[in-house]
């Protein structure tokens, strides 16, 4: 944490001087610039250049000392918003604070930029988003019903609770900012209504300095807020949706990489995943993405119902959106600052789901920009450290003992061409702890949601369902794709009786429970309860054999028969999947397989 | 107004020319190049790069017979695009200067082509369906208004052809239509398309031949968008038709490699996913406002070569064009959930029916190909796919109706199913199997 140290000495001796430090422009291509400075500049910080009266928002990103004069170097900068009208010479003026998300009560159902710059309120000053552009992140004048937790004389530390306000129907704990060390409470407001930019503590520290505390502090993004006690992931996610759940399950805490190529289906999934999953909290990260998917989430989603609470969905969510036409440096933000929101609220005891969509356009940025630098590129002009930024990207999910809370992140990737073997999606894998490729094959005849149970799925989480049933489901699938082959290469009729039983249980269990439709209102979303009873139907049908053969039929008449039949039974439950309700409808289906098994001559 | 003047050109290159010092000129600003002795307007170019020690511009005109002795005069302001409604009916280049031999145009205003994002607050979420009269794209991928979709397509294949088809029938109030890199028999096929069809007195064609110079076809789209946009703030309904992005995306390789920029994939530049995104970004159905839809073509040798590649992960999906014929598999329109549930109760059904009866009939054709395709069952997918491609994947002639068309889609299915193997609710089949 040295870089935190800095800064915040960095911020005494600023307040303590308050002498601005400046450098100037001396080269600028795209969104890097190069700016001359006479002090010093701290690696990280950020910085604000004024191009025609407005502040642009910049990064640090390399220092290198000047030959020439004294105390004069070279900085190297992104800049976040688009510099159109920047000149030789234009003002730097360094901020001494890495590049922070603002946290506090408020967060949830807002919606951002990829800066935090709140989008509703930017629109009240112009429908486009012009450089420049500011708002505050939080509402500032909303008052919050505070309630203390300790008092006057007590002992703090960073992250410590100091008290509470009622954000929606969660606690939202007032914690003491990640950077202090042990502190003492000088005064603290009693119950009462406050806004966020009004004192609500004073503590001193060890050295006796005395700090103010709101109800929001900024923390720096690419420093994790820490565990309490971390733990291994243990509860599974009930995600609503079969197959995830079935065969490649996430627990709260995990990981999991989502790769598909373009129309394979990974956005009607991340919205069903906001729409269905069971969290407290769901973070949507539209990193690169198109506009429109963002926005069908905040306005569309807004009227529908939170499945554990019943509210509306958006009072479980918050968004960032640095859609694909916003500033390319702004992306690589917008990922670290979701993280940091999902951290703050796992260390509250909260479960978080962090999607975001997609992180091979966060990496894309990342290639941008150290192209633009002139490093020497890795494979595919990727930055050759990629492997190692990815994975400690996803290492800041996880499970939180000590807290109760979790973070869970899943990551779409998008690989170029589809293809899986290249550095994002291999470096994704090797980081992840779940994976659902999905399939263009599958996509192409319309088999969604196109997870391929057999290609690119794993998990390393628990299954609602045993492991051995696990194994059984996909052993069978295994099995009907074999003789799936076989039979395009030698046709049907070589193929033995029971080999074709076989594949048509397989192509049952596809069809019926590894398919669903993601836009009906009752099969979008399948509860462990209604999974357990599909499961007992499922192993059923893989654990028993069916007798078929009637009357010396030839064998492939026979086979016809065996078609129809599997036919009608696919029907029957797909009617099932999008009908049935109350407990008697329910408990058909296990009827149904049984009297199927038995191949009983009872009416359709 | 004097305008400031700068005397030394340092350097001279492909698209692009450099001056030495820093002349104060800013980031996208236009200068003007001139006659040294003449003091001839020969060109404008765009600042891209600026230093302590140098200036590089982009040429709007392309560098051939610039020396270092041309003068260049600035202008301190970035590239603005002309707007007037005077400008409907006529065709102008990639910069927005009149390119038909008619009389100038007045403006009444000039707009920004710098493109900038629409506030995604102001986006509504698009749910009124575009009907084009074709099959293939109203059953089972229909379009919506303000869609960002482009056509995915072979050199060889009519795609321009199936661009002018979408745009006759199309419900919009203005038609901006973008071409680059076009040869000029393209050129003059639309702009006979859009008379013939009655709709040139409400479209303004922005076109780059074959040719041309390089950095006018680079900036075009930013132009006709720019124009676009400003027609829809103002209300309007506007169809783009921007083809072909895959031109566009080759000058943008050729300008980065000339701007010795690290190549990515194929000697595109990192930010060839950035780039696209940006101006198909611009369609948008605008709350208080009006509407742009982009319908695009990319002509491919690969669905896996970058510029479609990048495309498809930008656009809300594509219409894949192969010989002559509108392929299901690997079309999409991603808007169709929006408006396809609204019409008539068969519409989603059939549609998913149909696909995956055609993806098992493609297997079955494979498998037909080694001789394996000899039961009872894989002999109706083989008839019924053949049925498929010849009355449903077929884009071109009169326009049909969405109900006769999903009628069709029935009459299909009757011919080679029975009613269990379609994988349709006994509900739906009851009401319209024996119609």
């Amino acid at each position: 944490m040295n870089q935190v140290g800095s800064f915040r000495r960095e911020e005494k001796s600023i307040m303590g001087s308050s002498k601005k430090r400046t450098g100037t422009l001396i080269s600028i291509q795209d969104s890097l610039v190069k700016a001359r400075f006479y002090q010093d500049v701290i690696m990280g910080e950020t910085a604000e250049i004024t191009v025609e009266g407005k502040q642009l928002q910049a990064e640090v990103l390399q220092i290198e000392a000047e030959s020439t004069g004294e105390n004069t170097g070279i900085v190297e900068m992104q800049v976040f918003e688009d510099l159109t009208g920047a000149q030789i010479g234009d003002l730097v003026e360094f901020k001494g604070k890495p590049l922070s998300v603002l946290l506090g009560p408020g967060l949830l159902t807002s919606i951002w930029d990829g800066l935090q710059n709140p989008l509703y309120k930017l629109s009240e000053q112009n429908a486009y988003l012009v450089p420049g552009m500011k708002a505050p992140a939080l509402d500032e004048e909303k008052l919050w019903n505070f309630t203390p937790m300790l008092k006057v004389g007590d002992i703090v530390k960073g992250g410590d609770a100091i008290g509470s306000v009622p954000e929606g129907r969660l606690e939202h704990k007032i914690l003491v900012p990640f950077s202090f060390g042990k502190c003492k409470i000088e005064s603290i407001e009693a119950k009462c209504e406050l806004n966020i930019t009004q004192q609500v503590a004073m503590i001193i520290d060890e050295q006796n300095n005395s700090h103010i505390l709101k109800l929001v502090f900024h923390q720096p993004v690419k420093s994790p807020i820490p565990f309490k006690e971390r733990a291994i992931p243990s509860d599974t996610i009930s995600t609503g949706v079969r197959v995830i759940d079935l065969l490649a399950p996430v627990g709260y805490g995990g990981t999991v990489g989502n790769p598909g190529p373009f129309g394979a289906g990974k956005t009607v999934l991340q919205h069903s995943l906001c729409k269905y999953a069971l969290a407290d909290i769901i973070i949507m990260a539209a990193c690169g993405e198109r506009a429109g998917e963002a926005v069908e989430v905040f306005k569309d989603f807004a009227e529908l119902e939170d499945p554990s609470t019943g509210e509306s969905l958006m009072n479980r969510m918050c968004i960032f959106g640095n859609t694909s036409s916003m500033p390319v440096a702004a992306r690589e933000a917008s990922v670290f600052i979701a993280l940091t929101v999902g951290e703050y609220y796992r260390y509250q005891g909260y479960n978080v789901i962090l999607l975001a969509d997609s992180t091979s356009r966060w990496a894309q940025a990342l290639r941008e920009r150290s192209g633009r630098q002139g490093d020497i590129p890795g494979p595919e002009a990727f930055p050759m450290d990629i492997p190692d930024q990815i994975k400690g990207m996803y290492q800041r999910a996880g499970a939180d003992a000590g807290t109760g809370g979790s973070l869970t992140f899943i990551g779409t990737v998008s690989p170029a061409g589809g293809n899986f073997q290249e550095p994002v999606t291999q470096s994704t894998m090797d980081a992840t702890g779940g994976f659902w490729g999905l399939s263009q094959d599958r996509a192409d005849a319309k088999k969604y949601p196109a997870i391929d149970p057999l290609v690119y799925t794993n998990s390393v989480y628990d299954s609602f369902i045993s492991d051995t049933d696990r194994n059984k489901i996909l052993q069978t699938l295994h099995e009907a794709n074999g003789i799936d082959q076989t039979i395009s290469t030698i046709g049907l009729k070589k193929v033995p009786l029971d080999k074709y039983v076989q594949y048509q249980k397989g192509q049952t269990i596809d069809f019926c429970v590894m398919q669903q439709d993601a836009f009906h209102e009752i099969d979008a979303c399948t509860r462990p309860e209604r999974l357990g009873l599909i499961n007992i139907a499922v192993q059923k049908l893989i654990d028993n054999p069916i007798e078929f053969s009637q009357n010396e039929m030839e064998d492939e008449e026979l086979k016809a028969v065996v078609k129809t039949k599997f036919d009608e039974l696919r029907q029957w439950w797909k009617d099932w999947n999008s009908s049935a309700q109350n407990e008697e409808q329910l408990d058909g289906l296990s009827n149904k397989i049984e009297q199927f098994i038995k191949q009983e001559e009872v009416v359709l | 107004m004097i305008r400031k003047e700068i005397n030394r050109i340092s350097e001279v290159g492909k698209a692009l020319i450099s001056v030495e010092g820093n002349p104060g000129v800013a980031l996208n600003h236009v200068v003007e190049l001139l006659e040294a002795d003449t003091k001839q307007s020969l060109s404008f170019a765009k600042a891209i790069n600026i230093t302590e020690k140098s200036t590089r511009f982009q040429v709007f005109n392309g560098t051939q017979g610039l020396s270092t002795q041309t003068k260049i005069r600035m202008h301190e302001v970035p590239l603005t695009a002309g707007f007037s409604y005077n400008m409907l009916g006529r065709s102008f280049d990639g910069v927005g200067k009149v390119a038909d031999g008619g009389p100038e145009v007045i403006f009444d205003k000039q707009v920004s082509t710098r493109l900038d994002t629409l506030n995604p607050t102001v986006r509504l979420v698009p749910k009124q369906a575009l009907w084009t009269g074709i099959p293939m794209i109203d059953v089972f991928n229909t379009l919506v208004k303000s869609q960002k979709i482009p056509i995915f397509a072979g050199p060889t294949e009519p795609y321009n052809r199936l661009l002018s088809q979408i745009a006759q029938g199309a419900q919009a109030d203005i038609i901006i239509f973008a071409g680059i890199g076009l040869k000029f028999d393209e050129y003059q096929y639309f702009k006979k398309q859009l008379s013939q069809s009655g709709n040139i007195d409400k479209t303004i064609m922005f076109s780059h031949l074959a040719g041309d110079s390089q950095i006018k076809g680079l900036m075009l789209p930013d132009v006709a968008l720019g124009v676009a946009r400003e027609f829809a703030d103002q209300g309007k309904d506007v169809l783009v038709l921007l083809t072909d992005m895959t031109n566009w995306s080759n000058i943008l390789r050729n300008v980065a490699n000339y701007q010795d920029q690290i190549p990515s994939l194929q000697g595109y530049p990192g930010s060839l996913y950035s780039e696209l995104a940006k101006r198909y970004e611009v369609a948008a159905d605008i709350d208080g406002a009006g509407s742009i839809t982009i319908i695009g073509a990319t002509t491919l040798e690969s669905l896996e070569d970058p510029v479609p590649d990048n495309t498809g992960y930008i656009t809300e999906g594509q219409l894949f064009l192969e010989n002559g014929k509108l392929k299901l598999a690997r079309s999409l329109s991603r808007l169709k959930q929006a408006v396809n549930g609204k019409t008539r109760d068969d519409h989603r059904p059939i549609m998913t029916a149909m696909a995956s009866l055609l993806a098992e009939a493609e297997k079955a054709y494979e498998a037909a190909e080694v001789g394996a395709a000899n039961d009872a069952f894989s002999q109706k997918l083989l008839s019924y796919r053949e049925d498929f491609i010849t009355n449903m994947e077929e884009p071109f002639g009169e326009p049909i109706e969405l109900e006769l068309a999903l009628d069709r889609c029935w009459d299909i299915l009757k011919r080679h199913f029975e009613p269990t193997e379609t994988g349709l609710s006994k509900k739906l089949i009851e009401k319209y199997w024996d119609l």
